[in-house]
């Protein structure tokens, strides 16, 4: 028996501590690393050493106007896309759902097929549609006779955030809405047909069958969106506009990119990062906590 | 009730329009040349005009980026099969101390970004004198994709019936020769689905790789091809972008034709199983 026992143990051993490791060395590490430098001075090329600043690094963030704007957008863009996103995908999966069309799983494979393309490609490719000259956006203003609202979309301060917004949501909104069909599939379908018959509208049944029913799966997406949003904006800001005009579509990670690599500020680069982590991690809980008290209800 | 579905189906087909027009707008100008398609942006081509995709494999690496990025994506996929499997099977099945420390650590990081941490990475790379190299790459995407890998395919063996590896204990099997002849084959689809959500994830990865690799020559797809936009911005051969752009995009598009069935029931799993 102890032989056996033994042999249990080794076994859990060997098929934890491998991908625990590796976890621990690149990602927990590193993390602990940045909030052990974010006390620093350290930069790029070690030039002067490295010496412990304390918390000189977050006094000096808050009154950074650069990381208050980054901060802002970052903010911004964690609300509006996420409430698009998952507005866009829940009203898709109820079409798909109710609607009773044949060719409904072919419009769930097609609307899928943004997500799993190279973000880095799409970034590119929406440059094009929103270029100023030949840009798809501005020509069809022009048909439409809207000529007065052409612009450069992505080189104006007050639609570069937006035009990301958007190019976020177009990639994403197919993905959530599989997560949110695959939960209203598994809606009992006697639910409908009773509600149906005591005559209950199409907008009621939606708001007292569907939407509870797939509650938790929406707060699940949500966090999903939010912290996908917060990574992919990355790309996008980089790729479409490098922060521009101005800083105006300048994000959290691009900024931690731009005073880390650009101007070898590790410290300080740390400090943003730190932030950012704990910031994301409170989001993600509280969006958590809200769905318990929901339930407690 | 039929003109409900007549207006549902016509706004169907206009987002499919929205969803697929960039991908079709993209393919057509690669066929077109720069004054084609600096005259007509929107019209179809007038003819098959390769010669921007020789200039694409001529003015960038994108060969050596797909190399590249193959090679990341063979190391990646090896490590994560290799102990994704058994730390899923373990999770799922035994009890031991620590259990519900590691479930929650790993559930913890599904919802944090690991571009989050680049800086810290990068720094800590180089260090270890691990930049430029791809093998350890391959360990940060393992790393960042065992939290979400785990979590799926956990799920996926509690579905399976215990009846089967009872059996096989009362035949005096070990743990070890259960996992490998009895779940692995069990959970094969689960381990497929697993695979090919990863290998999308892997493939696609901007932040990480971009302050990882800084050599161009070992550059991935997608770092590869940033580049060649920088770079095309000032020199302005949107053709040759145009082909660079449908090289990445046929192949993925052929991946998914195939495993879409996969990819999409990888995610509904995902979602549900919470």
């Amino acid at each position: 028996m102890s032989r056996k026992n033994f042999q249990r143990n080794i076994f859990i051993s060997f098929s934890i501590i491998p991908p625990l490791l590796i976890t621990l060395v690149f990602l927990a590490i590193p993390a602990v690393r940045a909030f052990c430098l974010s006390f620093t001075d350290a930069n790029m090329i070690g030039i002067g050493g490295t010496s412990f600043t304390g918390l000189e690094n977050y006094r000096y963030m808050f009154s950074d106007q650069v990381f208050m704007k980054a901060f802002r957008n970052t903010v911004i863009l964690l609300i509006v896309v996420p409430l698009i996103t998952i507005t866009v995908s829940l009203i898709l999966s109820e079409i798909l759902h109710r609607g009773n069309l044949r060719e409904a799983g072919f419009y769930r494979v097609v609307f899928f097929f943004p997500s799993i393309i190279s973000l880095t490609v799409v970034a590119i490719v929406w440059s094009f549609i929103f270029h100023p000259t030949m840009g798809l956006v501005n020509s069809m203003l022009d048909f439409l006779h809207l000529s007065q609202m052409k612009r450069s979309w992505l080189g104006t301060a007050e639609t570069a955030l937006g035009s990301i917004a958007f190019t976020l949501v177009w990639q994403a909104a197919g993905y959530y809405l599989v997560m949110i069909l695959a939960a209203m599939t598994s809606i009992n379908n006697d639910y409908y047909e009773a509600a149906t018959i005591d005559g209950a509208g199409w907008f009621r049944q939606f708001v007292y069958i569907t939407l509870p029913e797939v509650k938790n799966i929406i707060i699940i997406t949500i966090i999903l969106s939010m912290s996908g949003t917060l990574n992919l904006s990355f790309t996008l800001s980089t790729i479409m506009t490098n922060g521009g005009p101005n800083n105006a579509s300048l994000v959290l990670l691009k900024y931690i990119y731009n005073q880390g690599m650009t101007n070898g500020n590790f410290g300080y680069s740390m400090a943003i990062t730190v932030f950012t982590l704990l910031f994301s991690i409170i989001l993600s809980i509280a969006v958590q906590k809200l769905q318990r008290r929901e339930e407690a209800v | 009730m039929k003109i409900v579905r007549l207006v549902l189906r016509i706004l169907l087909i206009l987002i499919t329009i929205v969803v697929i027009y960039p991908f079709v707008w993209s393919i057509f100008s690669s066929f077109k040349t720069n004054e084609e398609f600096l005259a007509s942006p929107f019209s179809l081509p007038s003819g098959l005009y390769l010669d921007n995709f020789v200039r694409a494999f001529q003015k960038s690496n994108i060969a050596g980026n797909f190399l590249s990025s193959i090679i990341v994506l063979i190391c990646t996929l090896f490590l994560v099969v290799l102990f994704t499997v058994p730390a899923s099977y373990v999770l799922s099945r035994y009890r031991f101390a620590g259990r519900r420390l590691i479930k929650s650590f790993f559930m913890a990081l599904i919802f944090v970004p690991v571009s989050l941490i680049m800086i810290p990475l990068f720094s800590q790379m180089s260090s270890m004198h691990l930049l430029n190299n791809r093998i350890a790459l391959s360990f940060v995407y393992a790393a960042m994709l065992y939290p979400f890998s785990i979590f799926l395919l956990s799920g996926y063996m509690e579905s399976i019936p215990k009846s089967y590896e009872e059996a096989a204990e009362i035949d005096g099997c070990s743990p070890l020769r259960t996992l490998v002849y009895i779940i692995t084959p069990l959970a094969k689809s689960g381990i497929f689905t697993v695979v090919l959500l990863d290998a999308m994830n892997a493939f696609n990865e901007y932040a990480i790789a971009l302050v990882l690799i800084t050599d161009q020559a070992k550059q991935t797809i997608p770092v590869g091809i940033a580049t060649l936009y920088e770079a095309q911005r000032y020199a302005t051969d949107w053709g040759a972008l145009f082909a660079a752009l449908t090289i990445v995009i046929i192949p993925t598009v052929v991946f998914y034709i195939a495993g879409q069935r996969y990819l999409i029931e990888g995610v509904n799993v995902g979602g549900i199983k919470e």
